[in-house]
């Protein structure tokens, strides 16, 4: 099978891609370890039934791992603020950040032929989850803003090599998604011809 | 850490109080495309392209930009939905930046 020429707008709210075996493998994989990386932490159970069915936790404290701590960011520059945010809505946001992974390995899952066809809303949980994705990567290969050198001249061997080139291809995904969205919005606020 | 009776005095009156409006912050970050952050403004807080391409180029030039002010309450929400689609935000009050 050849590769996706990534996402096209087919009509009003209709994105669509084609990805070979191989690519979903990857997409699917991604998924599956951002989905579990994003569950529970462990570290903290919470005591209180009530309090976790509300989405109250009692851990407070930023995550120690660094992928994790990017995904869930500190919401003030202050500890104490930043903690007492935290506790209210940190697994609200897991939950929504797992969700956007979930929409994406349903519709890679449901696909027999490697066919997506999105609608605006899941085009948007798509694009969430891809960034998390990317995020959760750059971190592992820090990323940094004004160079990528050390990423260009890896060696063939280098295991970072293939997450780069993962990197890399997910940007280039993504952008074509944004194209095909960015071009439906435009096409509705445009004047009608009369 | 234990929050002196000066400390919650001052959130206090901050949350009483009507005229210290809160802001949200976006900050730069490495891996986040341009066109991605300008559709999330759009998205979020229906800016227009314009509008949005001027912040995304702020963030990305200046390392930060305040997207929008409010209510603290208001910012928390902004702040909220920014994580959920994983721009790097946060949130301070207007008169200590």
């Amino acid at each position: 099978m050849t590769s996706t020429d990534g996402f096209k707008r087919h009509g009003d709210h209709s994105y669509v891609a084609q990805f070979a075996d191989s690519e979903k493998e990857v997409l699917l994989n991604l998924c599956e370890q951002i989905i579990e990386l994003l569950s529970e932490r462990t570290d903290h159970g919470n005591d209180d039934p009530l309090a976790a069915m509300v989405g109250i936790t009692s851990h407070d404290s930023p995550p120690e791992d660094d992928v994790l701590h990017r995904l869930l960011p500190n919401a003030y520059a202050d500890s104490v603020d930043s903690s007492e945010f935290r506790r209210y809505t940190e697994s609200t946001l897991r939950a929504k950040k797992q969700a956007h992974a979930v929409v994406m390995r349903i519709h890679l899952k449901s696909s027999e032929d490697g066919t997506v066809d999105l609608d605006h809303d899941n085009a948007n949980a798509w694009l969430g989850a891809i960034n998390d994705i990317r995020l959760a990567l750059g971190v592992r290969l820090k990323v940094e803003s004004n160079s990528n050198e050390h990423l260009e001249i890896l060696a063939p061997d280098d295991p970072l090599r293939g997450v780069y080139a993962v990197y890399t291809w997910l940007g280039w995904l993504q952008e074509s998604l944004l194209s095909a969205l960015i071009d439906d919005a435009d096409s509705k606020s445009q004047p009608e011809n009369s | 850490m234990v929050k002196t009776a000066d400390k919650v005095e001052e959130e206090m009156r901050a949350i009483f109080s009507t005229d210290t409006p809160w802001v949200t912050i976006v900050w730069d970050d490495p891996v986040n495309l341009q066109t991605y952050v300008t559709y999330v403004f759009m998205g979020l807080f229906n800016y227009s392209k314009a509008r949005a391409t001027e912040l995304m180029l702020q963030v990305h030039n200046e390392g930060k930009a305040i997207v929008s002010t409010g209510s603290r309450e208001e910012m928390e929400h902004d702040v909220a939905r920014l994580h959920e689609y994983g721009l790097w935000a946060t949130l301070q009050r207007g008169d200590q930046l």
